[in-house]
């Protein structure tokens, strides 16, 4: 038998795979992509923990994130686009204007 | 192990399942397998005939030439032992994979559709399509969707900007006329109350005034013309415009990769046509033959039956690959921006306004006959 | 015994995908291994029952949000020189954070044991005998979590609205010289 325990841990290690890539890639786009992951990795959580508890809340849940999933890539995209064409670069170490 | 204990773990009902799935596979690719060939073929000698020529009529057997049918088996035998070349500065890994994936894609599509009514094999229920799942109707449109991969990262991996031109554009094509396709379908959904296929059809019956096509006819005309645009097909074949993109994204492509490009789009093809089919048409249903009077013309038997259904769903299924033929030697090209017009500002519209129509209809007549 | 191979094969494949993820240099094999990351997930989700989450993960998560990176990657076409390379100049607090998590996950495992059965009432069978996994999910949706469902079609109506005034064409201005002499002293 799968136990959840055997879900989370899988969980943990893609949600620090996604930190560690979000910490050390200087490419926008790589970053958005860890972002992904880690929501993926809290989906598996969420559905694992619907089947343990019995109950489908954790599934709508999923259908929820999936869904700001889907607008936080629409709109990280459009801005990676748009930075892009300001700056003609997607690396993280060039844009620090903001840092003065 | 004995001759016994083979016989008693072959007739488990686990492995009769396993068994069956395994020859449904067999069957389904194989069936696919033989339509690029027909349908090259028919694309050849269709518009031969609108234009008053002969088309590939040599080729054949001695003195038996079949009407150019074997022209089609020439071709493939050609392709698949032409010189493989890969062109520099392509990604090798991914220029491989490529092909892989819009096979792959295809066929996993053509195995949810359902060929039939379930059949009864050594007392075991076996559905006639090899992924059967209650959600069957998503995994179609979630496979189908994942059929854009193997475009663009052909076009991106063949380091040409033709390829990679065209595979832009075909993407974005694909993403775009998926809703709309999804939005024409959701109403049948809503109607049939299922997304099961198989429950679709059955509860379709067999009679053409409960068919899908006129319960949501707006569905239809708008699923019809999402079939050419998820394809790429003319009318909306930019992806590959040859004026324009060289051929798009298949530009670096040749011998048994440029074939199973061509396999896939064959069988995408004759994926939306069973589709169509499936939802608007009745699926396997035998026309004004309900499936019990089926049954008792075919002696009882449920696999006759289940046979004379799979020839009419690919009767019916035939007839949109002979439209799509029909439609390529007609119509001219789209032009890019009037193909996305099309898709964002007409189709789109449409499809919600079609959906919100037959929901507040089902709605009403469901607290109506309740009452 | 085979649910249990089922799922160490397919968590092998799931924690190998999003290493890859992470760690390739091009980002085109990067979205490759994210959507064989999605779709093994959606696997795993099918294993547990969950029919239409892992039609959607697939439908939505691998079939458009994953493309539209791949479509964005491919319209930058970004130099050879210009593809990330790690970054050396590392966040120590970051990973420091990440071990606490990683072991606070373990640590809480060892310390609360295995939970194992159900507790609710929403077991397999009675999903199956109510209807199937999308009738029921659905019947939760539309009632219990209605506000919040009208809400999320907000949130995408202004995503798109965004999206599209963001990356619209027509900016008055391009990069002041200012902006770029900035930008090359970072």
């Amino acid at each position: 038998m799968v136990s959840i325990n055997h879900y989370l841990v899988l969980a943990t290690f893609m949600f620090l795979c996604g930190t560690l890539g979000v910490l050390f890639r200087r490419n926008l786009l790589l970053v958005l992509m860890s972002i992904e992951l880690m929501l993926n990795s809290v989906n598996l959580v969420f559905v694992s923990g619907s089947r343990l508890l019995g109950n489908l809340d954790g599934q709508v849940m999923v259908f929820f994130i999936i869904t700001v999933a889907a607008c936080e890539a629409g709109v990280g995209l459009a801005m990676v686009i748009a930075l892009f064409r300001r700056y003609g670069t997607v690396d993280t170490n060039f844009l620090r204007i903001l840092r003065g | 192990m004995g001759l016994t204990d083979l016989v008693a773990l072959l007739s488990s009902d686990a492995a009769i399942q396993i068994i069956a799935s395994i020859v449904k596979i067999l069957i389904i690719v194989v069936l696919c397998l033989q339509i690029p060939p027909v349908m090259v073929w028919a694309e050849r000698r269709a518009p031969a005939m609108m234009q008053r020529r002969k088309g590939p009529n040599r080729v054949g057997i001695g003195k038996f030439r079949l009407y150019g049918l074997l022209q089609s088996a020439a071709d493939a035998v050609k392709l698949i032992f032409k010189e493989e070349v890969v062109p520099t500065g392509a990604n090798k890994v991914v220029y491989h994979i490529a092909p892989i994936f819009s096979v792959f894609t295809a066929f996993l599509v053509a195995c949810a559709i359902p060929y039939g009514n379930d059949i009864t094999v050594f007392g075991q229920q076996i559905s006639l399509s090899p992924i059967r799942l209650d959600v069957g109707f998503l995994f179609i449109l979630a496979m189908s969707s994942l059929a854009v991969y193997g475009v663009t990262l052909a076009g991106w991996a063949s380091n040409n900007k033709y390829s990679l031109l065209g595979s832009l554009r075909a993407s974005a094509q694909m993403i775009s006329y998926e809703i709309p396709l999804g939005m024409s379908l959701i109403p049948l959904v809503i109607i049939f109350g299922t997304l099961d296929l198989n429950k679709m059809v059955i509860a379709q019956s067999a009679f053409p005034w409960s068919w899908g096509v006129v319960r949501a006819p707006i569905s239809f005309f708008l699923f019809f013309i999402c079939m050419f645009a998820e394809t790429n097909r003319s009318p909306f074949d930019l992806a590959e415009g040859e004026s324009e993109l060289v051929a798009g994204f298949h530009t670096e492509y040749n011998s048994a990769k440029f074939a199973a490009f061509f396999l896939s789009e064959y069988v995408a093809m004759f994926v939306l046509s069973a589709l169509a089919a499936t939802v608007f048409f009745g699926g396997w249903q035998v026309p004004f033959v309900p499936y019990d009077l089926l049954l008792k013309i075919a002696f009882g038997l449920d696999w006759l039956a289940a046979l004379v259904g799979f020839l009419f769903l690919l009767l019916k299924a035939g007839f949109f690959m002979w439209v799509y033929v029909w439609v390529r030697w007609t119509l001219p090209r789209f032009r890019y921006d009037q193909l996305m017009a099309l898709g964002w500002k007409f189709m789109l519209p449409i499809g919600l306004f079609n959906l919100l129509i037959t929901a507040l209809v089902v709605a009403i007549f469901d607290t109506v006959t309740r009452h | 015994m085979s649910q249990e191979l089922l799922f160490y094969s397919f968590a092998g494949l799931i924690a190998l995908c999003s290493v890859m993820v992470v760690t390739s240099r091009n980002p085109v094999i990067s979205a490759i291994f994210l959507v064989g990351d999605l779709f093994l997930l959606a696997g795993l989700y099918a294993s547990m029952e969950a029919h239409f989450i892992a039609a959607i993960q697939i439908l939505v998560y691998a079939g458009a949000i994953v493309v539209l990176f791949m479509f964005v990657i491919m319209l930058l076409n970004l130099d050879p020189d210009q593809r990330s390379q790690v970054q050396i100049a590392a966040p120590e607090v970051g990973v420091l954070a990440l071990t606490v998590i990683a072991f606070a996950v373990v640590g809480g495992m060892l310390v609360f044991g295995q939970p194992t059965g159900v507790s609710g009432e929403m077991t397999a069978e009675a999903i199956n005998s109510a209807g199937g996994n999308t009738f029921t999910v659905g019947m939760v949706l539309y009632t219990k979590y209605l506000w919040p469902f009208e809400l999320a079609s907000m949130l995408i109506m202004l995503a798109i609205i965004a999206s599209i005034v963001i990356a619209k064409k027509d900016r008055p201005k391009s990069a002041t010289e200012g902006d770029k002499r900035r930008l090359a002293h970072g």
